[in-house]
Formats: structure tokens, sequence, C-alpha cells
């Protein structure tokens, strides 16, 4: 029993990492019909700036990770509004794009920091013990910190006109401009804000789980996975794919060990394709 | 509009006939007894073979990533048919690698051809990763992590091909067969895949049934991957996992992309530059990743004919300014078109 409590918690904050990213993802692709293949870069980016502002200029965590959000953000506004935007309605265009721009980032900071994975920790350590169970207290913060992320993203995307121009433009985009909407400003808002997202995902996960350049590569993957069985541009089925793909992650990693879990959703996924492209919640948003 | 098509039809053959050429012309045997040469040698045309099978796939304009699970599929395929079944003649093997992953994407592009555009290229995605977990979950068949070794030498009518030399002949070999079967495929079928890659439903009203020919199409790609493969584990002498690596079909999609995708030279061209210019930075791998990233985003925002489209409009544009200066306007020097039309009075 408290094995199971345990690892459900594991799964839970795993899910909530994940919702952050696959919401970024997601809205990404939702709004601009771009798959971004450099999601797990930003992820990355957003570790490696943490790192360096608490190494190097010696900021507390917190600080570094604010930054480290900050500087993805606005590394993603500045790819979208002079790369990706001269190619956006170019699905192949974009989606080689991002490949290149992943290509770049991944093989620069090998490049910048070397291929061994720096000394970064979090900065609180220890575990909070309950009836039968016991979680470490850093996963906690992230996962109170994740929630409010998840949730101000919806709060923004819902119940504000900024977010109420995003939908606008990602349910039909020439209505959308013929209603005075601005792609070319709210694009590179949107692109920034997804990115940016992702770095700080990065920044608060990566002194838990292992830094180093290429653990991007698994994220993408996992994201891919996740806005795929939730509905490419859903943001709701986005968030309950998140949190399913981690419980499973959790429970097949502690009962069935192996890479057997992770199999099983693949062939899920891909069944998933193939039966109903538009994911479980998700409905067809762009013209497959 | 007849004369474009033929045009181009006529352009197309040109670069099919010069990429055969080219590839078999790796059969003379060159002075050099450099083992780096016979390995950089190896790596380009195993390069260029699996880039190949992505150029098939944008005839029709889907983008695959699926090139790696082919691979695997046909390299594994030659590994246990030699280590477990003792065949080493390199041309059933050949055969086989060819045969088997061809075989595998007819169900398979059953399935997933159904998809276009992003959702194809996520399922063939999908498809890598999968391909990964299955060889590390089936020890029984794969040797699970640590592949599988110790595979006889390859033999041709019971000649060992064994030494650098021969293991080069072979990838020459498959990589011509892999070739021909594209230039064979691409020209026989071209109207019909331009049809596809213009308008798929106009093309599906007009008659063609393009179910098949997508379906036939991907079978070929998957050959020709799975030669590649063979080709990649005769020269490592051990098929791994890790050579068929979801993010290698990156380098395959970036060779094509950056050759240019339009005519079968863009792959071998963008292979053959990409891999020798990864073999200068041998010491800083991670260098070569970075000019791929780079070029990808050059080739895309300003060249997208890539390296072969742009250096034969050059070309092209060359020779129509000194044809026309020569028999347009003789006399007039720098300013071709202008000055003929100043000129008169």
């Amino acid at each position: 029993m408290e094995g199971i409590v345990a690892t459900g918690l594991i799964g839970i904050s795993l899910g909530a990492q994940y919702a952050l990213l696959a919401l970024g993802f997601t809205l990404i692709f939702g709004i601009l019909g771009v798959v971004n293949f450099a999601h797990g870069g930003f992820y990355v980016l957003g570790g490696y700036l943490a790192y360096s502002a608490v190494t190097y200029l010696g900021l507390p965590y917190a600080l570094a990770v604010i930054a480290a959000a900050l500087g993805t953000t606005a590394l993603g506004y500045l790819f979208e509004r002079f790369v990706l935007d001269h190619v956006i309605d170019d699905h192949l265009a974009t989606l080689m794009l991002t490949l290149g721009l992943y290509l770049m980032m991944s093989s620069g900071l090998l490049v910048i920091f070397g291929p061994q994975s720096p000394a970064f920790s979090f900065p609180l350590t220890g575990v909070l013990r309950g009836h039968g169970f016991y979680v470490p207290i850093e996963n906690l913060v992230v996962l109170a910190v994740c929630l409010v992320g998840i949730l101000s993203i919806y709060a923004l995307i819902y119940y504000t006109d900024f977010g109420r121009a995003l939908r606008a433009l990602a349910d039909d985009r020439s209505v959308a401009t013929a209603q005075g909407l601005r792609p070319k400003l709210l694009f590179p808002t949107a692109f920034a804000l997804a990115t940016g997202l992702a770095g700080l995902t990065g920044a608060l996960v990566t002194p838990i789980l292992s830094l180093a350049p290429h653990v991007g590569d698994p994220v993408l993957a996992t994201s891919f996975l996740i806005v795929i069985l939730g509905g490419l541009g859903s943001i709701g089925g986005a968030t309950v794919a998140a949190f399913l793909v981690g419980m499973v992650e959790a429970f097949s990693a502690v009962y069935l060990g192996g890479s057997k879990g992770a199999l099983a959703l693949f062939v899920l996924v891909l069944i998933m394709l193939v039966v109903r492209p538009s994911g479980l919640f998700g409905h067809r948003v762009r013209g497959a | 509009m007849a004369s474009i098509d033929l045009g181009a039809a006529r352009s197309g053959s040109i670069a099919e006939t010069a990429s055969v050429v080219i590839i078999a012309a790796a059969f003379i045997p060159w002075i050099s007894q450099n083992p780096a040469v016979y390995s950089l040698a190896n790596q380009i045309l195993i390069g260029v073979t699996a880039a190949l099978s992505v150029y098939i796939m944008l005839r029709m304009n889907l983008m695959t990533f699926a090139v790696p699970t082919f691979m695997a599929i046909g390299g594994y395929t030659a590994a246990i048919l030699g280590l477990r079944h003792g065949v080493t003649d390199v041309l059933l093997l050949g055969i086989a690698s060819f045969v088997v992953p061809a075989l595998f994407a007819l169900p398979l592009g059953a399935l997933v051809l159904r998809l276009t555009g992003v959702y194809f290229v996520l399922v063939t995605f999908v498809l890598t990763e999968i391909t990964q977990l299955v060889l590390f979950e089936m020890p029984g068949w794969t040797g699970g992590a640590n592949g599988l070794v110790g595979m006889p030498a390859v033999t041709f009518f019971g000649i060992e091909l064994g030494d650098n030399r021969a293991v080069l002949l072979v990838t020459t070999g498959l990589a011509l067969a892999g070739a021909l079967i594209t230039a064979a495929v691409t020209r026989r079928l071209r109207q019909h895949f331009a049809a596809i890659e213009e308008n798929e439903l106009l093309a599906q009203s007009l008659g063609l049934v393009v179910w098949h020919h997508k379906a036939f199409g991907f079978a070929i790609a998957g050959g020709v991957s799975g030669l590649a493969g063979f080709a990649l584990v005769n020269m490592l002498l051990t098929a791994h996992p890790t050579s068929f690596s979801p993010l290698s079909s990156v380098n395959y999609i970036a060779y094509t992309i950056i050759g240019g995708k339009s005519t079968m030279l863009g792959p071998l061209v963008g292979g053959a530059l990409l891999i020798w210019a990864g073999e200068i930075f041998a010491l800083r791998g991670e260098f070569s990743q970075l000019l791929f990233g780079f070029l990808i985003v050059v080739v895309v925002l300003a060249a997208r004919e890539g390296i072969v489209g742009t250096v034969s409009r050059f070309l092209l544009f060359l020779s129509s300014r000194v044809l026309r200066r020569s028999t347009i306007n003789p006399g007039s020097g720098a300013l071709g078109a202008p000055a003929a039309t100043e000129s008169q009075p």
C-alpha cells in the first residue's frame, strides 16, 4: 500500500512536469501550426541558464529559475519573429527550422559546457514523511510550482483578452486576422510563452533529474507522446494525457522495470495516431 | 506547360544517371591504402543510400523519420541470417535486407499512409522510438543491449569479402543497388508521384489509385533503407541498437534537404559533403551537428532547392547570360537585354 501511494505521488509530480512541457508544445501547434522540434532544446537551455546564473552570477536558485524562464522566452520570441515567421504557413519548412534550431542548441551547449553533467542540485533537500508515505521535499516544491504554472496558463488562455485572441487565431486564422487580430504580434508572443514554459520546466527539473546537453531528446519524445495522446493543439487533452503518462511511467518503472511501460505507451500512441489522429480529446485543428 | 514537364523530366534523368555513375565510380580501385579514406567512403555511401529513401518519400510530399527503423530491420535481418543460419552469400543477404523491410513496410504503410503532413512526421518519429525499445526488449532475437556480434564475413560466390577493400566493395554494391532501384522507381512513377505531391485529392479524383502508389513507394523506400542497414552492419561488424538511434534519422533528412530534394543528385551531394565535413570535425564531433543545424536553417530560409538546385540555377543563369550576350546582342557588352530594346530608334 505504502509503495502504491509513494509511486502515485511520483507519478503526479512527473505528470505536472510533463503537463507544463506539453502545454507549451500544444500551444505552439494549436496556434501557429508548428511542430516544435526545439522544445526539448529549450528545456535543456533553461536548465543550463539556471545553472549558469547560480554558478557564475551567484544568484539564488529561485531568481535563477526566473532568469532561465525569461531567457528562453526571449530566445523563443526572437526565433519566431525573425526566422520562423517567414515560412509560418509551410508545415515542413517550420519543422525543418525548429529541427535545425534544436541541432544548433544542443551542440552549442555541448561546445560551451562539455559533455559531462555539471554539479547542479536542488537547494532544498529532505524527505516529508506522513501516514504511510514519504515524498522528497524538492518534488513537492516542483509540483507546487508546476501546478501554479498550469493554472496560470489556463487563466491566461481562458480568462484574458490575450488568451481569447490566441484561441481565435488557433480556431481560424484568416477570420481572426480579418477581425483585427495581428498574428505578427501574437505569434511571436505565443511562441515565446511556450518556450518560456519549457525553459521554466528545465530550470526546475534538471537539478533533480540530470543536466547534460542531450537530456532534451527524451523530453522531446515524451512531449510528442503526450500531445498526440491528448490531441494535437488541445490544452485540456495535453494536461490529462501528461498526468496519464506520468502515472504509467512511475508505476511501470517500479513494478515492471526496464522500458516495457514506455514501449506500451509508444505502441498505444501509434495505435491512437492511426485510429484517431485527433487524440483523446482533440478535434482536428489543422488539415492534416 | 508540357515543355516545362519535359525539362524537369530531362534534368531529373540527367541527375539520376549522374548519381548512378558517381556511385559506381566507387568500384574503381583508387590508389589510396589509407583506412581512413575507406572508412569515409563507406560512411558516405551508407549515408547516401539512407538519404535516398528520404528522397523517395519526399517525391510524395511525405517527410519520413522512419529510416532508422527500416535500416534496423535490414541490418538485423542480415546479421541474424549470417549468425544463426550461416548465410554468407552477399547476394542472398542483400536481397533479404531489401525484401524483408519492404514486406514489413506494406502492412505498416496500410496503417500510417492514411496520415499526411505533420501527422505522418509524428507517426514516423514515434516508430523510431518504438524500434529502439523493441531492439532492447527482445534480447532473444536482437541480443538486446549487447547487439549481435561475430557474424561470419560475407562471401561472393565463395570468395570471402573480409578486408577493408572488400567491405567497401560490398557497400558500393549495396549503394549502387539502392541508387538503381531509386532511379528506376522515381523515373517510372515520376508523374504519378508528382500528381500526389501536387494535389493528392485531385490526383485521386482523376483516377489515380493514390493508396497503391504510396504503399509501393513506402515499401521501396523501406527496402532501400534496409540495404543501407545491411551495409552499416557489415561495416561495423556488429548490429547494435545505437547504430539506429531515432535522431540519426535527422542526419539523413539533413543530407537530402541540404543537398536538394528536387533531384536524385541532392541526397548524393548533400550526403557526401556533410559526411566529409563531419569527418573534418572528427575530433570535435559536436561541431558537425552545429553545422548541420545552421545549414538546414539557411537552406530553408534562403535556398529552398538546396545545394544542387541552387548551383544548377546559378549555372543556368550564367549560361543564359552568356548565350544572350553572344546571340541577341553581340556588340553591347555588359548590358544585355535592356540595351537591346533601347537600341531601337
